[in-house]
């Protein structure tokens, strides 16, 4: 395990794609996309603003717990031996985020309700007069056309719930095929800003980019939401040109070929 | 009825309502961002001017059904049976049930069919349809069976849900099969026990059966694919003829077929003893496969046979249920 400190955020965010590859290798597909479409913005929240001791974390997608697995062990919350046990039976990592998912406050596996959860905790946060506490909450743009989403956002706002962070990962993908194909979703910030939350609209693959907006995002006493610009493909050269966002098809020969590209990125 | 282990088929509900859509214009094809694993990417290929994205909004997909069948369309609705039952169940009951639209609810996945865990396990969704007035509750185990049911569904004047299992579809009954959707189907008839299953787990209540009857059980086996209006008639018939009951389920055992059917018996009181085979009021959990789950939350072949074993009282060990062996594209039960 490497220290935090040690770590740029784009080798870390490496990492956590190396992680993923590896942990979805034995299955031969599963969730990697999201961990690579994400691993910039679990990279920057977990080296520079995401503090366990103090704060909340809520992973919304359960698909995306892959992710939050692969950069728990730099701060400390899981050890790295147990992330080769990820979707195997029996296995305290299940594929899907559940209630028994280590390294998180909540997950789950029915899109849509996250937000909600971190807007509980936030509100238990100012009713337990527990100052300086964060909530972060790691959000995907297929689950903005789920209704929830809405209803959460109206109410965050409404009771300003300053210390609530969204970090939405806008990677277009959905199970079937890009999010601007089935549901206009944009503009995605211009419905944040019009129910009253501050919204910064960044590249989700640039760290330095991506740490200025969630630090402004943290300074606003708005509740806010950081839209991460992302591709499902992005660091990952050998991945065909139509490898599902979703549900990445991975067989050994692949997967073999992604640990090869990571690891001489990482030497 | 053909033997184990099944031959299979892929997307026999797909091609089934592609060919229902052809002959009824007023069918539309709705889907909740599953459009491949429901099988419906056939209907969007070849009638797309009926398919409609509804995307990962349930709740909006079927309020919006309801309104489109108060027009004149029948919508057919797919998503998976969690996603169909748990979170757009007011917008079932308000917009679809009280005014008993013709909207057919197709939920994928039932079960621990699914490795990915409580979120995706469809454990409860007969119950919450079961419990709701004028819908019509549907849980083929088949594709021959999927194949008829489909057109007889298309005339039912209210709400039906319709329970599906995903991906490879076993081939169990013969081409001339006759679905009903008034009668229950008895497979064969005993005189000691009644193993009433019905879906995917039809398949491990016949190898029960043989294992039981090769070891002196007379067994009768019901397949019961229509829970609501349950065939009562067929229950208590069967049930009158035999000392015991098992029912077989890939559901909780709380209100979903075994509740149905220990209702039937306890109205007409019959008093035999039931065991209800099926998830004991427990959320399973993700795993690597299914079969795992099947195993671990004791849903087995076995397991219907040891039921079977310790309720009628008999003496020394259950009889051992041999794997049958399947080959790639084949079925056989856990």
């Amino acid at each position: 395990m490497t220290a935090l400190n040690e770590l740029t955020t784009a080798r870390y965010a490496d990492l956590i794609r190396l992680r993923a590859v590896r942990m979805v290798a034995p299955h031969g597909f599963g969730y990697l996309g999201q961990a690579l479409s994400s691993a910039e913005l679990f990279a920057t929240l977990y080296a520079g603003h995401y503090d366990p001791g103090r704060d909340s974390l809520v992973v919304s997608p359960g698909h995306y717990i892959i992710a939050a697995f692969a950069a728990a062990p730099e701060a400390g919350l899981l050890d790295e031996e147990a992330l080769a046990t990820y979707g195997f039976d029996d296995s305290a990592l299940e594929a899907i985020g559940t209630e028994r998912s280590p390294a998180v406050d909540l997950t789950g596996g029915s899109l849509g309700m996250g937000l909600s959860g971190a807007v509980g905790f936030a509100l238990a946060d100012r009713l337990q007069d527990r100052a300086g506490a964060r909530v972060f909450a790691v959000l995907s743009d297929g689950e903005l056309e789920e209704g929830q989403v809405w209803e959460a956002a109206l109410f965050a706002a409404h009771h300003r719930l300053g210390a609530l962070t969204v970090l939405l990962d806008a990677n277009d993908s959905q199970v079937d095929g890009p999010v601007s194909s089935i549901t206009t979703v944009e503009p995605i910030a211009g419905k944040w800003e019009s129910f009253g939350w501050a919204a910064f609209d960044v590249d989700g693959h640039d760290p330095a980019v991506l740490d200025t907006a969630l630090r402004a995002a943290v300074a606003d006493p708005r509740p806010a939401v950081v839209i991460a610009r992302t591709s499902t493909k992005h660091g990952l050269s050998v991945l065909p040109e139509g490898a599902d966002g979703h549900f990445i098809k991975l067989p050994a020969a692949l997967a073999e070929a992604a640990i090869r590209e990571l690891e001489a990125r990482l030497a | 009825m053909l033997k184990q282990p099944y031959p299979t088929v892929m997307k026999p509900y797909g091609r089934a309502l592609v060919n229902l859509a052809r002959e009824r214009p007023e069918i539309l094809c709705l889907s909740g961002d599953l459009t491949r694993q429901t099988e419906v990417d056939l209907f969007q290929e070849q009638l797309p001017e009926r398919f409609i994205h509804a995307g990962m909004a349930e709740a909006n997909m079927i309020s919006m059904a309801g309104a489109l069948a108060r027009r004149g369309f029948l919508p057919f609705v797919h998503t998976f049976g969690v996603f169909a039952t748990r979170r757009p169940l007011d917008q079932i009951i308000n917009s679809v049930a009280y005014p008993r639209l013709p909207v057919r609810i197709v939920g994928f996945m039932p079960g621990v069919s699914s490795p990915g865990g409580p979120s995706h396990q469809a454990i409860d969704d007969v119950a919450l349809m079961r419990a709701i007035p004028n819908m019509t509750v549907i849980d083929v185990a088949d594709a021959t069976q999927i194949r008829a049911a489909l057109p007889a569904i298309a005339d039912v004047p209210g709400p039906v849900y319709l329970r599906l299992k995903r991906g490879e579809i076993p081939v169990i009954f013969d081409e001339d099969h006759e679905f009903s959707l008034t009668r229950a189907q008895p497979l064969t008839a005993g005189s000691d026990l009644a193993v009433i299953a019905n879906g995917m787990m039809l398949p491990s209540a016949i190898s029960a059966a043989d294992a039981l009857a090769d070891a002196g059980v007379s067994v009768s086996v019901v397949n019961v694919p229509v829970i609501k209006p349950l065939d009562t008639e067929t229950i208590i018939r069967t049930v009158s003829g035999v000392a015991a009951v098992i029912t077989v389920e890939n559901h909780s055992v709380i209100g979903g077929l075994g509740s149905a059917v220990a209702e039937t018996i306890a109205e007409a009181g019959l008093g035999r003893p039931q065991r209800r085979v099926g998830l004991r009021d427990t959320f399973a959990e993700g795993a690597r496969t299914a079969p795992h789950l099947f195993r671990k939350y004791r849903l087995g072949t076995q397991d219907i046979v040891d039921c079977a074993w310790e309720l009628l009282r008999r003496e020394g060990p259950p009889p051992q249920v041999p794997a049958v062996p399947a080959a790639e594209g084949e079925y056989a039960p856990v």
